[in-house]
């Protein structure tokens, strides 16, 4: 490597095979004896930014603008943040339902929500809080920050990526539309059969969930199988599999998770759409069918599903773990083991949903087995987050505070979670308002908080802005003491023996004191949401600014402008370490890529393992053929609930789209 | 912070054909669509060996001749787009477009014989869930060899304007890939369906 330092012309290496480059710097003792040589005569030139090229690739990689422009980009960046702002939206609008039923539980014999009213809105609220916004916010934020964090420009199919953003919004939109109009499902976000069947549920309320729920799961597939690929591919070089950011690590596992668990629930929603239209016979037992396959194929889907959107939440946590103790991780390695072992156990739990159906004896023993031993790879993780916070200097801002909250909240519901996984006590409980308070716990302390502290984390990156603080602080204590004021009670309703699912109750059960103060709790944890959406809202405008890197984080987001350009970064780094940007801080210089075009979209192939490079990838720019498509398939998805020719109509209308969207345009003769 | 020259990637290829992330991408969409064909064979089996009687009292199990050729047609078109992306990797044009048609042809007489089969079943869908069964995955199996059709005429149109090249092949690569999925995908539904009810 060393002639190159005679032979090279301002910036650009001779190098013609990317194969054979070494490590720049090498961890080792000898390593600061040369770095002492190479300040006094540089082994490599600097690299210059260059005003015309920056323009260039401003100019490659620049977002359409205008009304129509809207539908076109595909910078990943854009998407995530619509994916993002979307499943917040649904979030309120969900989180709004589940208000309207507290205020009906408040007092016994309430009459401020009507049964079929009650039983559209708690479907509705499950359905929304796990399809509309735990997995596409989950996705937004991976879409948005991996490829940063993995130092890349974009992701390996920009394209598909707004296809999936547009058929979750067309998706979730006919949705939600179905309850104002008063059509909404009313048969449980589980939906089972035969109450979800044509019999006892005619209306039009359960196809559409049918119909949109597999909809809305392409989209999750379509950006699973993005995420993999592009964390596997386009990683900078020397960004290892073992140097990986544990975000990066979660999102992937749930990228993987996804891609087996989905499938399963678009076979069975497509399977009940059949009985429910053409009257096929699945689930009815009168023409052989089962019900129970239902729940098979459900909960094979269901149960993985906790964990999709637990996992990247876990990657949340070590993420900001990290930065705001400013320490090493402690037991990356087993912190990884565990993500891993988590997104495998999950697939082996879904019958405990089902221990009150009457299975079989052994088999159920396996099952309270596997659904114990989750417990373990999670109590891994627990404890090397304490060990990382051990005597550290710990920075308690907001993200931390969530975090901290987390451990609480999510402890609790781990708990609860190993006391149903046993058949008798959770036959005791089974449908009680006991597992409510369980699954509540796990969801939002699991999920909804990592989340809101990875929302106050990332959001100078995504505005350039800080959120303030000092409502941060406000919005955290609210959310905590809500949340529990809200769903502990639940524990003791459940054991008593409240139902859930019931719109009403009778004062004589005396459920009415833990109810009414339950409903309080509901309050002041949606005011503390709203605190923190008041507060992003108004911080675009007033928040300071934030700098590259506010927070002194270790991953590669952090070290391009807030918000970055429209190309992430200027240079793609090279990375030597797991904490890059913090060895850059001490030897104040860092190694880059050449030689990617800045004229057209280019980002850097590397091998899966060892992150070296071997490629490059041309990728397309902003099209109005995502859109297109994911509205051809939208007319299929709709259209079978009038007719089965639209089956046919859509089929062709989205291979004309695709073939719109794939032609090749550019001059291709010249490439 | 001083930005230093680590390497140069001007040199290395665009078009790595099996390598490219598109080629995962691919294979991506397959692991999706095998867990679909896994569900539906498992469901299959769910409901045959909870049934008393599979196929219902009365049916005899559905005829086997056709569903056989149809295999061996299937097979032999993955045999002829290897066949074909073998001749664009020596530069051969006309070769592919041969190669790419003769699967083509292959996968349309699977969908004519296809199509006789199920017009013959003595029984409709809303019948039973057997016949629900028979019409569901025949009928999945029936469009994803539709679209692997049309997607492949499209990849000849595109051979026949002479867009593949021995380097820039991956169309070509990413079509098989996907058309060998769409073929092989009728063995776990063909023992499942034909041998099935014969075994049990």
């Amino acid at each position: 490597m060393s002639k190159r330092r005679d032979d090279a012309p301002s910036g650009d290496l001779e190098t013609k095979d990317g194969r054979h480059w070494e490590h720049p710097q090498t961890r080792d003792a000898a390593h600061h004896g040369r770095r002492e040589e190479e300040r006094q005569e540089p082994l490599h030139p600097t690299v210059e930014d260059n005003e015309e090229e920056i323009r260039k690739l401003e100019l490659a990689w620049a977002a359409p603008t205008g009304f129509i422009g809207w539908f076109k980009p595909v910078n990943q960046r854009i998407i995530g943040r619509r994916f993002i702002v979307t499943a917040f939206v649904y979030f309120v609008l969900a989180g709004l339902l589940g208000l309207a039923m507290r205020l009906q539980l408040a007092v016994p014999e309430n009459d401020f929500l009507p049964p079929e009213i009650y039983n559209q809105f708690f479907t509705v609220h499950g359905t929304a809080m796990m399809f509309l916004f735990a997995i596409p916010v989950l996705e937004g934020f991976a879409l948005f920050v991996t490829p940063m964090m993995i130092g890349t420009r974009d992701m390996a199919f920009p394209r598909l990526n707004a296809f999936g953003y547009y058929v979750y919004l067309i998706g979730s939109s006919i949705f939600f539309v179905m309850l104002l109009v008063g059509m909404a499902p009313d048969t449980g976000w589980f939906n089972y059969v035969p109450l979800a069947g044509k019999l006892y549920a005619p209306g039009v309320g359960v196809d559409i969930w049918t119909t949109m729920i597999t909809f809305i799961e392409v989209s999750a597939l379509t950006a699973a199988v993005e995420l993999i690929v592009t964390i596997l591919k386009l990683r900078a070089p020397g960004m290892t599999l073992n140097r990986m950011p544990v975000f990066v690590w979660a999102s992937l596992v749930m990228a993987f998770m996804i891609v087996f668990a989905m499938p399963s629930i678009i076979v069975s929603s497509s399977l009940l759409i059949l009985d429910r239209l053409v009257s096929t016979g699945f689930f009815v037992p009168e023409m052989g069918g089962d019900p129970l396959l239902w729940q098979h194929l459900f909960w094979f889907f269901g149960h993985p599903e906790v964990y999709i959107v637990l996992v990247p939440a876990l990657g949340i946590v070590s993420t900001i773990v990290t930065t705001f103790t400013q320490r090493t991780l402690f037991g990356y390695t087993a912190i990884v083991i565990s993500i891993v072992a988590t997104g495998f156990v999950s697939f082996g739990l879904w019958v405990h949903h089902m221990f009150a159906t009457g299975l079989p004896h052994l088999g159920m023993s396996f099952f309270m087995a596997a659904s114990a031993m989750i417990a373990i790879p999670n109590g891994v993780q627990v404890f090397c987050w304490i060990a990382t916070m051990w005597g550290a200097r710990i920075q308690f801002s907001t993200p931390m505070l969530y975090v901290l909250g987390f451990f609480w909240v999510f402890v609790i519901g781990g708990l609860t979670g190993v006391m149903v996984a046993s058949i008798p006590f959770d036959l005791q409980v089974h449908d009680t308002y006991f597992l409510v308070a369980h699954f509540h716990y796990v969801l939002i302390g699991g999920s909804v908080m990592p989340v809101l502290g990875g929302l106050y984390y990332w959001y100078p990156k995504m505005s350039g802005r800080m959120m303030s603080e000092f409502w941060g602080k406000v919005s955290f204590a609210l959310v905590f003491i809500g949340f529990n004021v809200a769903f502990f009670p639940m524990h003791q309703l459940g054991l008593d023996g409240m139902p859930r699912r019931v719109y009403t109750y009778l004062e004589e059960m005396g459920w009415s004191e833990l109810n009414f103060i339950s409903t309080i709790g509901a309050f002041v944890l949606a005011a503390g949401f709203a605190t923190t959406f008041f507060n992003a809202l108004a911080s675009l405008r007033v928040g300071p600014k934030a700098g590259n890197n506010p927070w002194h984080a270790e991953t590669l987001e952090w070290v391009t402008e807030s918000p970055p350009p429209p190309y992430n970064q200027r240079h793609i780094p090279i990375v030597n370490s797991r904490e890059p940007v913090w060895d850059w801080r001490e030897e104040q210089e860092r190694p880059v890529v050449l030689g990617l075009r800045s004229d057209r979209r280019e980002v850097l192939v590397t091998s899966i393992l060892d992150a070296e490079p071997h490629a490059v990838q041309v990728v397309p720019g902003p099209s109005i053929w995502p859109f297109l498509s994911a509205i051809a398939a939208s007319v299929g998805f709709v259209g079978i609930l009038f007719h089965p020719i639209f089956f046919v109509v859509s089929f062709f209308l989205a291979f004309f789209s695709f073939v719109g969207w794939f032609w090749p345009r550019r001059p291709w003769r010249e490439d | 912070m001083r930005q230093y020259a680590g390497m140069d990637v001007s040199g290395l290829t665009r078009f790595a054909k099996s390598t490219h992330p598109l080629y995962y991408g691919i294979i991506g969409l397959i692991a999706i669509e095998l867990t679909v064909v896994a569900m539906l064979t498992v469901s299959y089996s769910y409901l045959m060996f909870s049934s008393p009687e599979w196929p219902p009292a009365g049916l005899e199990p559905a005829p086997i001749l056709w569903p056989s050729v149809n295999l061996g047609l299937l097979l032999a078109s993955m045999v002829s787009m290897r066949w074909a992306g073998n001749r664009i990797s020596a530069g051969d044009r006309r070769g592919l477009i041969i190669g790419l048609s003769t699967s083509v042809a292959l996968h349309m007489t699977v969908l004519v014989l296809r199509s006789f089969e199920m017009a013959a079943f003595e029984f409709r869908w809303d019948d039973h869930v057997y016949g629900s069964l028979m019409w569901t995955i025949t009928g999945f199996h029936f469009t994803h060899v539709a679209s692997a059709i049309v997607g492949t005429v499209v990849v000849t149109i595109l051979a026949t304007k002479g867009y593949f090249t021995p380097e820039r092949q991956l169309g070509v690569v990413v079509d098989t890939l996907y058309w060998n999925f769409v073929s092989a995908a009728w063995i776990p539904f063909y023992l499942a369906l034909y041998w099935g009810p014969r075994l049990v």
